[in-house]
């Protein structure tokens, strides 16, 4: 996936990536990603929590906005999209 | 595949003024696209266009690499093209693109080639051809 995203990042496109193993990731060099410790088949949450989804998507356009630096991967621990859907459920 | 460095584009815009456009590694595809290959050991490097308004139920998935069975369940686990609909509804993000991206994420040797020097580049070509400011992509 790190190949894919490197050739739409190279046409001017901002990309972001949700990374299922850094080991691989920081291998390939994709401009930016976050790992958070998803399960194979399962990179945004589980079925019908529309929460955790959404808060996964949040916090990649956060990165997406925010990482400085080529090559970052950000590594976001599961309570806190937990915490993030819990939140949002209260709201 | 190894790389010392990355490319970069930088995110100038306002994410509320970005148009935004997914791509999984997933092996997603609608039920009249061809599936992908699964015959060949070395996996398949082409891809197929999702309509950012198909349905999920009109999707499945073709990837015999990984256990999707809960996203046959709710395809938004690998695929959110609903819940990027959301994020638009919301105000989080300016635009949905029209068209999505899927790839099958299990690709090796010599098809590795024809990814890197055709299929993705086309794909990026499509998106900058459509305006795209920003793309999510999403492994199995």
């Amino acid at each position: 996936m790190g190949l894919i995203q490197r050739s739409i990042e190279d046409q001017g496109i901002a990309t972001i990536s949700i990374s299922l193993s850094k080991e691989i990731t920081g291998k390939v060099r994709p401009p930016r990603a976050v790992f958070f410790g998803s399960f194979l088949g399962h990179p945004v949450s589980y079925p019908g929590q529309v929460a955790h989804q959404l808060c996964v998507l949040r916090f990649l356009l956060k990165y997406l906005k925010e990482i400085p630096t080529p090559g970052t991967i950000i590594d976001i621990d599961a309570a806190v999209v937990d915490n993030c859907a819990a939140a949002a459920a209260g709201s | 595949m190894e790389f010392r460095d990355s490319p970069w584009t930088r995110l100038d815009k306002d994410l509320s003024g970005c148009r935004l456009a997914l791509i999984t590694t997933g092996g997603v595809h609608l039920r009249r696209q061809l599936p992908f290959d699964m015959t060949d050991p070395d996996g398949d490097p082409t891809f197929r266009e999702i309509p950012s308004d198909a349905s999920p139920s009109d999707m499945v998935i073709t990837h015999n690499y990984y256990d999707h069975s809960d996203a046959d369940k709710d395809i938004n686990i690998l695929l959110p093209i609903e819940r990027v609909l959301d994020l638009k509804q919301a105000g989080d993000i300016g635009h949905v693109n029209h068209r999505h991206f899927s790839f099958m994420g299990h690709i090796l040797h010599h098809h590795l080639d024809t990814l890197i020097e055709d299929t993705a580049p086309k794909v990026a070509t499509a998106l900058k051809s459509d305006n795209v400011d920003i793309a999510i992509l999403t492994p199995a």
